[in-house]
């Protein structure tokens, strides 16, 4: 912000009184926020993925090693939680048992079949 | 389990079964109401909360019954040795001071480890934060707490590329505070920007369900910045733009606190521009609660210097409003953070908190004077923020160098740190939610299409970690040679043995500091004092701080070594302690034979507290058993004490001294010794001496009958003279 602009602005707020002041800054805080909170929202990262998995009951290791490959095959957008539900009800199996199957690299062309339509085989 | 005062904290046993160990409490713990009226000993205060069960209390408190009153604040003591075992033995140290907040620093490197860290591996400024380590240390707190009375909030970092996992293990083993600001992980972490807020709100959501207080993060613009005051705009504005987000995704206003630190320090004029500030961000953020941080961006490593900033960072506390005051140890300048400054940075901020109780009550801030200047930068952040969503938005702002840029707004100097939007670590790893995206655990913030039928998302698993915590698994050890368990062989041996090494942080490490004052210049005072501790057989001494006393006369050098050896507990000689006769044994003899002396401070000494300590009824003095006694004041001349003994028919001279410059204690000693002899009354009259630095061994040498040095008691002095009377009546 150039000078001469910052002093006409500043002039411009002096009439306010303080509680507008105070209400103005919040008011542009929010704003700011705006879109980093919708983004929030839309989008998940591989560490949401496995905080999540984290809370179903997996370790850290597993988590990691499920994230890893459900990344890498494009499904992380479905949640990995709902990929280890969908195949360990595909398969009528505990979601455990399959999730730390899945950490080591098996069933996933089952998850890519279930959530992506996607016969690979 | 339960801890007693007398007896180590045993880290074997606090290791034991943590495979099931469950937190006690989870969730911030404020202080507590004073019970009493706010009535400590005969003292009425303001501020203070609820006593602890068990304490040390200030140096000073021996004159005041012990109290050891605590303000209402919470008090954090920040620990970063590397070594959880080790840590937990300061955080009983600390909570005994009087601190409720501990705060433990993660390792170097932590926030850029993708994922959790697990087992035991020793850190670098800190620890990694894994499950055992937490899981060990809030079981030492847990009993710690009850040791002390008073619960005891457990904080650490949801930071770096991990965020929503260490925010999940938070959750889950009682954590109660936690630094989270995205902000953070942008500009002092370089971690993509996107993935941090994403991150962030999945974190906030997780600490919010567990009731975890929230700290910020935009102190480090202050502790980085060139100047530190023309941060103050920025200040303000990222302050607002994590609690806004923290708000919007769900954090309540009671657990958000900013970190805020007075920006200067001396030589500016410091206090000014300081309490500017504090008052404008307490204004704009009266909803939210305050962690006053000390500042540490000014720190050198002279402790004094440190020891005086914090001294007016805590007034400017209390003179406005601190829910938290933070401590660092005042070595921070020289990055060995040692057991004694962590103690004293907490004993600091006690003491300067206590003795400013209730100031508000006559000490104010005059608003109309400082008015136009705290408008002046509300102005100037809110104008900051309409630049940024001029320039696109946060990212676009941080693309472009705002953040800690040195210039005071709107001058902008060009040297601010500067992150790309789709780059740094972590970038092109965040991915949009799909519409049939499904997380099936609760507490998780964004967007969660539940499938048809589904209340609660974790419905389907039958409930998530946070509500069933035998679903959590516990991972030990995954590095068979770093790790708690190696470590502690070490020591084990030397424990079991009873054998020990000075200590500054790490159980062994044998390190001890001396202070030495070379009369000649730095460069020679260096080598000097390093040859010293050569000499002393010392190793790996390192000059720790120097202090210019003159350029050509004298410099002060402190120095840090290890001492190579070992001590054996069992071989060391106390000194047998005096024991005293019973209350009642006393008072009966004065009662059957009443008993008078006289009392004073001797020579050219005006300090009178210790002897009416030893001679007043109030504080347990002789007087309590019945003996009278004549109080001559002080700097007594040795003629006047005899001559009213002899006046007064007393049976023997309390004589004070407190003063020993060139033993001149010693030599009024051996003159009143001396003048009874010469006055044909020395058997008939105890000659007693008292004082800080007197010592029994070198009274009697002198010529006394006694001597009593610091910590002594009426009772002490009391049975000493009926003790000897009993004995002489005995040999009559």
């Amino acid at each position: 912000m150039k000078t001469d602009q910052f002093e006409k602005r500043k002039l411009e707020l002096s009439c306010l009184t303080d509680e507008e002041l105070n209400r103005k800054f919040w008011e542009l805080s929010e704003k700011i926020v705006d879109p980093l909170v919708k983004l929030a929202y839309e989008n998940t990262s591989p560490s949401i993925e496995r905080s999540v998995l984290l809370r179903m009951g997996f370790n850290s290791l597993e988590a990691k090693g499920f994230v890893d490959k459900c990344f890498e095959r494009g499904l992380l957008g479905k949640g990995a939680g709902h990929v280890v539900l969908k195949v360990s009800e595909a398969l009528k199996r505990d979601y455990l048992a399959i999730g730390r199957e899945m950490a080591e690299g098996k069933h996933w062309e089952i998850a890519e079949k279930l959530l992506k339509g996607v016969n690979v085989g | 389990m339960s801890l007693e005062s007398t007896k180590k904290l045993d880290v074997d046993d606090i290791l034991t079964d943590l495979a099931h160990y469950r937190p006690k409490r989870k969730g911030w713990h404020w202080r507590e109401a004073h019970p009493n009226g706010k009535q400590e000993g005969s003292y009425q205060y303001e501020e203070i909360s609820k006593p602890l069960s068990q304490s040390v209390p200030l140096p000073a408190g021996r004159y005041f019954d012990h109290i050891d009153p605590q303000p209402q604040e919470i008090i954090t003591a920040e620990i970063a040795s590397g070594r959880f075992e080790d840590d937990i033995r300061r955080m009983r140290m600390a909570a005994w001071h009087g601190a409720d907040h501990i705060m433990v620093i993660r390792t170097l490197g932590q926030s850029h480890f993708d994922g959790l860290i697990e087992g035991t591996p020793e850190g670098t400024g800190g620890v990694p934060i894994t499950r055992k380590e937490v899981r060990a240390t809030r079981k030492a707190l847990d009993l710690i707490e009850e040791e002390v009375g008073r619960p005891i909030n457990f904080h650490s970092y949801v930071s770096g590329i991990a965020g929503p996992e260490v925010a999940v293990l938070f959750a889950e083993e009682g954590v109660n505070g936690a630094h989270q600001d995205p902000q953070y992980n942008v500009l002092y972490r370089g971690i993509n920007p996107i993935r941090s807020f994403v991150d962030a709100a999945v974190a906030k959501t997780l600490m919010a369900s567990a009731d975890i207080l929230q700290i910020d993060g935009a102190h480090n613009a202050n502790a980085s910045s060139k100047v530190a005051w023309k941060v103050m705009p920025e200040l303000l504005v990222q302050h607002a733009i994590n609690s806004a987000f923290s708000v919007r995704v769900g954090m309540d206003k009671s657990l958000i606190s900013l970190s805020t630190v007075p920006p200067m320090t001396s030589p500016s004029p410091s206090f000014r521009l300081n309490f500017v500030y504090a008052l404008t961000i307490r204004e704009l953020f009266k909803e939210f609660r305050f962690r006053a941080q000390m500042n540490t961006r000014y720190i050198e490593s002279d402790l004094f210097d440190a020891t005086r900033i914090h001294v007016l960072d805590a007034v400017l506390s209390r003179l406005t409003q601190a829910d938290i005051q933070s401590t660092i140890t005042p070595d921070e300048g020289r990055n060995v953070p040692w057991h004694i400054n962590s103690i004293r940075g907490v004993e600091t901020a006690k003491h300067t908190l206590v003795a400013m109780d209730g100031m508000k009550k006559y000490i104010g801030p005059k608003t109309e004077v400082l008015k136009d200047e705290m408008r002046d930068l509300k102005i100037r952040a809110i104008l900051y923020m309409e630049d940024i969503l001029e320039n696109g938005g946060y990212f676009e702002a941080v693309e472009k160098g705002f953040f800690v840029d040195s210039g005071y707004f709107p001058e902008r100097n060009g040297d601010g740190i500067t992150r790309k939007k789709d780059g740094e670590l972590g970038a092109g790893t965040v991915v949009p939610r799909e519409t049939d995206y499904y997380a099936p655990v609760c507490h998780h913030y964004g967007y969660n299409a539940l499938p048809p039928g589904v209340e609660r998302a974790c419905d389907p698993i039958g409930g998530c970690t946070l509500d069933h915590p035998e679903k959590i698994q516990f991972v030990d050890e995954l590095d068979e040679n770093d790790n708690v368990d190696v470590r502690r062989a070490t020591v084990r041996e030397s424990e079991s043995k009873g054998m020990l090494k000075p200590e500054v942080e790490w159980k062994n490490d044998g390190i001890i500091q001396l202070d030495i004052t070379i009369p000649d210049n730095p460069d020679i005072a260096e080598a000097a004092a390093l040859e010293i501790a050569n000499r002393l057989g010392l190793e790996e001494p390192t000059v720790i701080s120097k202090t210019i006393l003159h350029p050509a006369e004298a410099t002060y050098v402190e120095i840090k070594a290890r001492v190579p050896f070992f001590v054996d507990r069992s071989a060391l000689r106390l000194p047998e302690k005096n024991v005293t006769l019973s209350e009642e044994e006393i008072t009966r003899y004065v009662h059957e034979n009443p008993l008078r002396v006289v009392a004073g401070t001797v020579g050219n000494d005006e300090h009178s507290v210790g002897i009416r300590e030893i001679l007043d009824i109030k504080h347990g003095g002789i007087e309590k058993f019945g003996i009278k006694y004549t109080y001559l004041g002080t700097s007594v001349p040795v003629e006047k004490m005899i001559d009213a003994a002899i006046e007064t028919n007393s049976k023997a001279i309390l004589c004070s001294m407190i003063i020993t410059h060139n033993d001149v204690h010693i030599e009024e000693m051996r003159k009143i010794h001396q003048l009874c002899i010469e006055k044909g009354v020395r058997d008939r009259l105890l000659l007693i001496a008292g004082g800080t630095q007197i010592k029994n061994e070198t009274a009697v040498q002198a010529g006394m009958d006694a001597g009593f040095g610091r910590g002594t008691k009426g009772i002490d002095v009391a049975s000493f003279i009926v003790k000897t009377f009993q004995r002489k009546k005995a040999g009559d």
